[in-house]
């Protein structure tokens, strides 16, 4: 097992340099696919990180209680609630509450000086598990009897529909993004060995005559293509941490309103992703590569 | 008729009623029945698409007969499974005209290979590819390379190569049909004292020659069939011999 791993090594390593031009025609088209593959990656992290901050604001509905609710009612629906399954946290915040609250918002400051009383509602404040749920308790809120009717909630259904809409759509893009360059670099990785297959077919010949296994035939292509993947993926990483900080910047500077930030812990799971579906390419790209010739 | 030659010795190979038909109609082989015992020198001769060379491939299970069964050593090999084929090849030693060897590889690589293959230790293969070499008259060219060697040594390598992992049966396509008639002699030669180590030998050739010279048996194929089989033949036999006199 350790001599044949080793003649598969050494052999896969040969050729690897043998048919330099070949391997590194291969690493540069697959370290493209694997850029574009981890752009990909870096791009749909970010949207994730701007919809969740999104989400986070949107999957807190605001219940506002008409004046003359009797607290009764007030505490009763914040009891239903709180064991129903779609609601994460229910807090009840009083007119006196929701003033204060508008006093300290700096945003409203020219505004906090000219209010006579107090105009504001009372409110529930209701956090939903998930954001598909927000539409069903606004509409139990709107069946309560205190609510205010004139701004019974703060529920924008139009956004939160086409929000989710939108983080749907981009994962679909995503995924099947991923799945095209996956498939591109299969079928690169599968004629660069073929190449080298072919330039080798006499020395499989003879090995298949001599008695060599598919295995032991097959190996060394199997390892030339995982190592082709590996290379293509180091150097792709490589470029794609480089151009990460400076790419978040540029994009803070110009689109300011969208919260995208530097996030370097995703960069270890870029690496792992990266690196994996590298090896896991170029060894799925030779295997077919190298099966019509292999067969014995 | 199943043409069993009268020998002591055990069967290595049988044919029997094996036919051959390519994807494209042509019928290679029809009913050949054969029996070849262990440590027999056998020839194959006939004309060019007689149905030698087809024969050898069945052999070495490249192609699988249409009808019959092919036994070797008792094993049906037209019915082995794929994965247990190889292991069938390394009980053989094959050697073929263009001698099939790996120009990038030295003399010793060459040789070594077939052991490489075999997964065997360093040591090993070290020690049975020096012996190889030297039972085939190399010693001392194991840094050349092929495209430095003349035919004759080329083919010698081959048969270092077909003899480094001690196979009982070596299976020899004209191996003496690029050579000239003094190296083809002395291939011959080497040929020889493989079979008298124990080793069977199963050679397809045109060398009229040297069939003629060795008289051993000779198998004759012609247009799929066997033509003839004489224990101590000829290439031609007498009756198709004063046919070509009388024309």
């Amino acid at each position: 097992m350790y001599r044949n791993l080793k003649f598969a090594l050494n052999s896969a390593w040969q050729s690897f340099w043998r048919n330099l031009a070949v391997s590194l025609a291969a690493v540069l088209s697959i370290t493209l696919i694997l850029i574009l593959g981890g752009v990909n990656l870096l791009v749909g992290h970010a949207f994730s990180q701007v919809l969740d901050g999104f989400r986070e604001k949107v999957s807190v509905i605001s219940i506002n209680v008409a004046d003359d609710t009797p607290l009764q009612s007030v505490y009763s629906l914040q009891d239903q609630l709180k064991v129903d399954p779609r609601v994460a946290g229910v807090r009840f915040i009083t007119k006196e509450q929701a003033l204060d609250a508008f006093r300290h918002d700096p945003n409203n400051a020219v505004l906090a000086a000219q209010l006579d009383g107090n105009p504001l509602d009372a409110k529930i404040e209701v956090r939903v598990r998930n954001l598909s749920d927000v539409a069903s308790i606004d509409t139990l809120a709107r069946q309560w009897s205190g609510v205010d009717p004139t701004n019974p909630t703060n529920y924008q259904g139009d956004f939160v529909n086409r929000m989710l809409q939108l983080s749907q759509w981009l994962g679909y893009a995503g995924a099947g993004l991923l799945v095209i360059l996956v498939i591109v670099s299969v079928v690169i990785v599968m004629n660069t060995i073929r190449t080298a297959v072919y330039h080798r077919r006499k020395e499989i010949e003879v090995m298949k005559l001599v008695g060599a296994t598919e295995w032991f035939v097959r190996g060394p292509f199997v390892i030339e293509g995982v190592m082709t993947g590996l290379i293509a993926a180091s150097i792709a990483l490589l470029l794609l941490v480089i151009a990460y900080p400076p790419a978040v910047q540029q994009f803070k500077n110009d689109i300011a309103f969208i919260p995208l930030s530097y996030d370097p812990a995703f960069l270890s799971s870029l690496a792992r992703d990266l690196l994996l579906g590298g090896a896991l390419m170029g060894a799925v790209g030779s295997y077919i590569g190298v099966r019509r010739y292999v067969r014995i | 008729m199943v043409l069993t030659p009268d020998f002591d010795s055990r069967p290595v190979i049988s044919f029997q009623h094996v036919w051959k038909t390519y994807p494209t109609g042509t019928e290679a082989l029809r009913d050949i029945n054969l029996v070849v015992p262990e440590g027999d020198f056998l020839f194959l001769v006939g004309p060019s698409g007689a149905g030698k060379s087809t024969l050898v491939r069945l052999l070495i299970r490249e192609e699988k007969p249409t009808k019959g069964k092919i036994f070797v050593d008792g094993v049906e090999i037209g019915r082995m499974k794929r994965r247990k084929l190889p292991y069938y090849r390394r009980k053989i030693g094959l050697v073929f005209q263009d001698f099939k060897l790996l120009p990038n590889l030295t003399v010793y690589e060459n040789v070594a290979f077939a052991m490489r293959v075999l997964g065997e230790p360093d040591r090993l293969v070290q020690a049975r590819a020096a012996e190889a070499l030297d039972t085939v008259g190399l010693a001392g060219k194991e840094l050349t390379y092929p495209s430095n060697l003349s035919g004759g040594e080329q083919q010698r390598v081959a048969i270092a190569r077909a003899l480094v992992h001690a196979p009982r049966m070596i299976i020899a396509d004209e191996p003496t049909g690029n050579l000239d008639p003094a190296t083809a002699w002395e291939i011959m030669q080497l040929f020889l004292r493989i079979n008298a180590r124990g080793a069977t030998v199963v050679m397809a050739t045109h060398n009229r020659e040297i069939v003629d010279l060795l008289r051993r048996r000779v198998v004759a194929i012609d247009a799929g069939q066997i033509a003839r089989d004489d224990r101590s033949g000829r290439y031609h036999d007498d009756v198709s011999k004063s046919q070509v006199r009388a024309q």
